[in-house]
């Protein structure tokens, strides 16, 4: 089989991991997606960002980083490790650790509030091997961004924004620069202006997000919650969604990880696990105090035991049981694996793939094979 | 780390009796209107909660008391009140039966004359007409007696007057200086050396009692205790209280504290104005406030809520009444009575804690607490799994005919 047919059946194989995980409860599939936090220390004090008050003094260290890359890359599975924080680049090891993961040929993705990416850095960055650098930005404003974040921040990210380009257009290659924007009241009507200033200074991607109210408060649904759209305000976001919707079907740029709509929903509190649910199995957060967890309660601490024993314990059991059981959605798209959440349509998917490939039938049977292996495995233990 | 049962409100502070134990109507709070309840309430079950419990003050003193009982039944919570009994007749009681109500937790502290003398003239026969009507229509009903120095001369009379109004279960609690603002009073509640032995006998003539009729009471290790703490000679359970993970406290005003007894403001969780159940409980602020109970240690209570703490300990004493009872009655009258007293048991745990799966669990996990393996998937149900697995079996079969 050639490679696009191992990656056919690879994904189809990746999906049903998830779709059995899910389904009973069992981590069958490693997570998607690994956000490592790896420090509590940022320069800004955003208003809408709990990490800095409720992870005071806590920064992974070196060691365990790189321990739980090599677990990481032990995975056979298909994966992205995020580097977060606080603030990444306010690390020293940063970049050692960039090596020390793009040499393993993981994917690797980073998040900044972009205050320190000045040109010498951002040289540094587009020549690391990352996949992909997202730049917060809150406002088309820079009054709203700043109000938001803290004075400067506006121009700081603009700047980094400039230099991640220019770099980028010198060296030729580099990551893909994206914009990562966060939907709340203080910026609702200027959502669709930003995409004019992005695509102004040469960003490829512009990722919208609806607001958690806090870190610690990742679904709170109350009308009264601070950054909360509400009342008329919603009728504003409808129009935004409209024309943003509008404008990424002619231009592209925006990358909708799930139907913009929803966010209309979301804020009004209508949000159900029809409309949008999460697999918790997909996404795993890595504190700064080496805490792993996906939604809620640790399922242990990468500093007492290896992530792959963290992922089985007793508490991440009960800790994905308990999502399981969240009807309350919070449209954090990372949790999210849609297609996923139904066999048939993993199948009807694969099969609509495989149906003009020269080794169909080769393919077919050894999905067919993955079935059965799953199949006799449940009839083993249930 | 949590593991959440039960979820007590106490509703209101308002209550319609003035009892000599308790001060809590003195002090007048606001109240959460009904909206933010229903919105507390619904994310109850996400965080793994079985069990809603009213309490107050009176409870029934709310007018949306049955609409909050309707919508914790409809989002799949087994309900509970707390409730002094006297606004409960028949129509109220018709009303709580309609609501799907599990369990009605009436109080009775003795006979009429000392009832009356500590909630007020007339109360113990509102009680009692209480007790018929929740009887008359099936309502799960159990007896809550405060332990004191008025009351423990009498404590078989209310096992008596469960028998009579088939109350499957009698909770004993000492009188706790927590519902008391003036502390001079305390003295007037407990029990001086000097009583100490005489309220040991009748407490183990009360554990005899329920025994003989399959009346369900608190373990009897904590039953033992109560002289001793009444008496200042114990001060209740010195271990980190199960509770603190298992129990969640809310106060009218909607305030979450990790249990009632350690409600000082320094201990609040967070208020749930403005903030959802789902943030707050196992949130940030909630594991440092049990990490900070865990080092500094439980003050520790005797609240019968808690008396799950005492039970294992009892096991040991719990064999040699059993042997005695088996060598006493022959094995036909012990399995027989052995036999009711499960039954009533079971009877009390299915409306009260939760589904007989839950119960199945329980048991599984004594003997299989480590074994997080593919065995956890028989317990999260696999229904359908198969059918899916042979629909996408049969489409890719097919393809390959094609």
């Amino acid at each position: 089989m050639d490679r696009l047919e191992n990656n056919l059946l690879g994904e189809f194989e990746t999906n049903i991991n998830f779709y059995f995980s899910e389904v009973l409860n069992y981590p069958f599939a490693k997570p998607y997606w690994i956000y490592l936090s790896l420090s509590h220390e940022c320069t800004y004090r955003c208003k809408m960002c709990g990490v800095v008050k409720i992870l005071k003094g806590y920064e992974l260290p070196t060691e365990a980083v790189e321990k739980t890359l090599n677990t990481i890359d032990s995975w056979k599975q298909d994966c992205v490790v995020l580097f977060t924080g606080g603030e990444v680049f306010l690390r020293k090891d940063i970049f050692h650790l960039f090596d020390y993961s793009v040499a393993k040929g993981l994917k690797v993705e980073v998040v900044s509030n972009g205050a320190l990416i000045d040109k010498e850095l951002a040289f540094k960055i587009i020549s690391s091997g990352l996949q992909n650098i997202a730049i917060s930005l809150d406002g088309e404003k820079e009054d709203t961004h700043d109000r938001i974040r803290e004075k400067g921040a506006f121009k700081k990210a603009i700047g980094a924004i400039t230099n991640l380009v220019q770099a980028k257009k010198e060296i030729l290659k580099g990551p893909q620069i994206s914009v990562w924007t966060t939907i709340m009241k203080e910026n609702i009507s200027e959502l669709f202006d930003i995409i004019a200033l992005v695509n102004s200074l040469g960003v490829e991607c512009l990722v919208y997000h609806p607001v958690i109210v806090a870190q610690d408060d990742m679904q709170n649904t109350q009308a009264d919650a601070p950054f909360w759209i509400k009342g008329n305000d919603l009728e504003i976001l409808r129009n935004q969604i409209e024309k943003i919707v509008d404008y990424q079907t002619k231009h592209g740029l925006v990358a909708f990880l799930h139907d913009p709509y929803l966010w209309l929903k979301y804020f009004n509190g209508q949000l159900c696990r029809k409309d949008w649910k999460c697999n918790p199995f997909v996404f795993l957060n890595i504190g700064p105090d080496g805490e792993t967890r996906s939604c809620g309660a640790s399922f242990g601490n990468i500093k007492d035991m290896d992530l792959d024993k963290c992922l089985v314990t007793a508490e991440a059991l009960k800790a994905r049981s308990l999502m399981r059981l969240c009807q309350k959605p919070c449209l954090q798209t990372c949790w999210g694996r849609p297609e996923s959440d139904s066999l048939t349509k993993i199948t009807e998917n694969f099969i609509a793939k495989v149906r003009n490939n020269k080794n169909k039938n080769k393919l077919v049977k050894e999905a067919l094979s993955l079935l059965n292996n799953y199949a006799n495995k449940l009839k083993e233990h249930v | 780390m949590f593991n959440l049962k039960e979820v007590i409100i106490s509703i209101t502070n308002r209550c319609n009796s003035r009892c000599k134990m308790c001060d809590i109507p003195i002090e007048k709070t606001e109240e959460l209107d009904t909206p933010s309840w229903k919105h507390i309430i619904r994310d109850l079950p996400s965080c793994g909660a079985k069990t809603l419990v009213f309490s107050g003050g009176e409870p029934l003193l709310r007018e949306d008391l049955f609409e909050l009982l309707s919508f914790a039944k409809s989002v799949g919570l087994n309900t509970c009140i707390t409730s002094n009994g006297i606004m409960i007749d028949d129509s109220v009681a018709s009303k709580l039966l309609q609501t799907g109500i599990n369990v009605v937790n009436v109080s009775v502290e003795g006979p009429e004359e000392v009832h009356d003398l500590l909630r007020g003239a007339g109360n113990f026969k509102k009680t009692v007409l209480a007790l018929a009507a929740l009887g008359k229509h099936k309502i799960e009903t159990t007896i809550a007696t405060t332990v004191s120095r008025y009351t423990y001369k009498n404590l078989n009379s209310v096992v008596e007057l469960a028998k009579e109004y088939n109350v499957t279960t009698v909770k004993f609690q000492p009188f706790s200086s927590l519902f008391v603002d003036d502390k001079k009073r305390i003295k007037e509640f407990t029990i001086s050396e000097n009583n100490l032995q005489e309220m040991e006998t009748i407490i183990k003539d009360v554990i005899l009692l329920s025994a003989r009729y399959g009346i369900a009471v608190n373990p009897e290790k904590y039953l033992l205790n109560i002289p001793y703490y009444l008496s200042g000679k114990s001060t209740g359970s010195n271990n980190v209280c199960g509770a603190l993970l298992s129990s969640c406290p809310i106060n009218s005003k909607g305030e979450i504290f990790p249990c009632w007894v350690l409600s000082g403001r320094d201990n609040l969780i967070g208020s749930l104005k403005g903030n959802s159940f789902l943030s707050l409980w196992g949130g940030r602020r909630h594991i440092s406030i049990i990490e900070k109970i865990e080092r500094k240690g439980c003050p520790s209570c005797m609240m019968s809520c808690y008396d799950g703490n005492f039970g294992q300990a009892g096991i040991k004493h719990r064999v040699i009444r059993g042997l005695s009872k088996l060598k006493n009655r022959g094995f036909r009258g012990y399995l027989a009575q052995l036999l009711r007293k499960l039954q009533k048991r079971f009877k009390f745990y299915f409306a009260y804690r939760g589904s007989l799966a839950a119960l199945t669990r329980k048991f599984k996990g004594i003997f299989r607490r480590k074994a997080i393996s593919m065995t956890k998937i028989q317990e999260q149900g696999t229904e359908g799994v198969f059918t899916e697995i042979e629909i996408a079996e049969q489409m890719l079969k097919d393809e390959l005919k094609r």
